[in-house]
């Protein structure tokens, strides 16, 4: 009897070391979005495609006063010409390497946006259904009412309105 | 009164102290009458005519940004891209950067931008030189081409005259290659230009400290030339790719 019980005790054992063993594999496929191939690939060296985990960022990163700018000719005429700050403008001219420039808007607008919507710089695997593809100042944005989203590797992430 | 005596006291003391360093420092060069030294503006234009007489070129650039947070700590973010040009209308480019990844092509005839992880683009038609494909996408569309400065030095997008103060700093090697330092003042921007030696010059470094925030923050980009790309035409060309959907492109909004 007690060996029988032993016997038993042994294959859920097994099978519990078996599925941690899978685990790190599918948690890597997961990431990727794809299926077991992704998976057998992902195993190996980490390939640049791969986004790294799904920790969303510290809030403060959010909250952008400022970013350097990257051509000097069109900065110099956007000074000469509007006669704003380059940080006013929102969604414009902070540089083709800066694709976290909608968040860099006021914390006022943050603060209207958290209120009625989803909260900017959170996480989604896949926008709500009825969001309208919009591009905008050299970015592509999901447009879902109030809640603007932008694609970050395979998932999604709520940034602030870009207009 | 005993203000005044402190006050005269402390005077004499900062006096004689100002004329102990004067006689002690070492004679110093005097600033020059004309901050904008001839000779650099001069090494930037044989530079920008230099760029606008390449007919086919590709670059690759490797950029280093900040942003800065509220408080006036700086983040530091990368992203790269290539960008291959045909005179005097095609232009692809490829940018990588820390969220996404897009392309940019202009066949001539019309501009596209395409997000290949979506499948999404925007296509607007335009003809015009590359030159002012650069402008008119910042100017309408907030679309930054990387590298946008080497389309526009040597010509009237680029005026000398905004220039405030130019000098030259010295020689340096960067990336293997022997090249000139130059640096620039230009209202609320300082930069900083390393063009190759010889007479050829191309841009190799750019670096643009932005002051209008105290917190200054800079950008650095490496630029690497390929002089004989393998390109053709054809590559300029967009064609949808399967399951890719056409988006809207939306021009900038009055803020």
């Amino acid at each position: 009897m007690k060996k029988q019980y032993g016997k038993w005790l042994l294959v859920p054992a097994l099978s519990l070391a078996w599925v941690a063993m899978m685990l790190p594999s599918a948690e890597a496929a997961d990431r990727k979005g794809g299926g077991g191939g992704a998976a057998a690939r992902a195993g190996g060296g980490t390939k640049p495609n791969v986004k790294a985990g799904n920790n969303r960022a510290d809030s403060r990163t959010n909250n952008v006063r400022s970013t350097s700018v990257t051509n000097v000719n069109n900065n110099v005429n956007v000074n000469k010409n509007v006669n704003v700050n380059v940080d006013a403008n929102r969604g414009c001219c902070n540089g083709w390497d800066n694709d976290y420039h909608p968040i860099a808007t006021a914390a006022a607008v943050t603060a209207t946006v958290a209120v009625t919507s989803a909260i900017v710089g959170s996480i989604v695997s896949a926008p709500p259904p009825g969001c309208v593809p919009v591009n905008y100042g050299g970015m592509i944005y999901q447009q879902c009412g109030a809640t603007w989203y932008q694609p970050q590797g395979t998932q999604f992430i709520v940034v602030n309105p870009p207009y | 009164m005993l203000g005044k005596t402190w006050i005269s006291a402390l005077a004499l003391t900062l006096a004689a102290s100002v004329a102990g360093a004067q006689t002690a420092a070492p004679p110093a060069a005097p600033p020059p009458a004309n901050p904008v030294d001839a000779a650099s503006i001069q090494a930037l234009q044989a530079m920008g005519t230099h760029l606008q007489s390449l007919q086919r070129f590709s670059v690759s650039t490797e950029v280093t940004g900040e942003r800065v947070l509220a408080d006036g700590q700086k983040l530091q973010h990368s992203a790269r891209a290539v960008v291959d040009v045909a005179r005097p209308n095609r232009l692809r480019a490829r940018m990588t950067g820390p969220r996404t990844e897009r392309e940019l092509f202009y066949d001539g005839k019309a501009v596209t931008l395409f997000t290949p992880a979506q499948k999404y683009y925007s296509t607007v038609e335009f003809s015009g030189s590359v030159a002012e494909l650069v402008s008119r996408l910042q100017e309408r569309y907030g679309v930054e081409v990387p590298l946008s400065d080497l389309f526009l030095w040597g010509t009237a997008a680029a005026p000398i005259d905004r220039i405030q103060s130019a000098m030259y700093v010295g020689p340096a090697v960067i990336g293997g290659e022997r090249t000139d330092q130059y640096a620039f003042r230009q209202g609320n921007f300082d930069w900083q230009l390393w063009m190759t030696t010889g007479d050829k010059p191309l841009p190799r470094k750019l670096v643009i400290v932005n002051r209008a925030d105290e917190a200054r923050p800079q950008s650095v980009s490496l630029i690497i030339w390929n002089l004989r790309p393998a390109f053709t035409d054809a590559a300029f060309r967009f064609t949808p790719p399967k399951g890719g959907s056409r988006i809207e492109l939306v021009p900038l909004k009055a803020q």
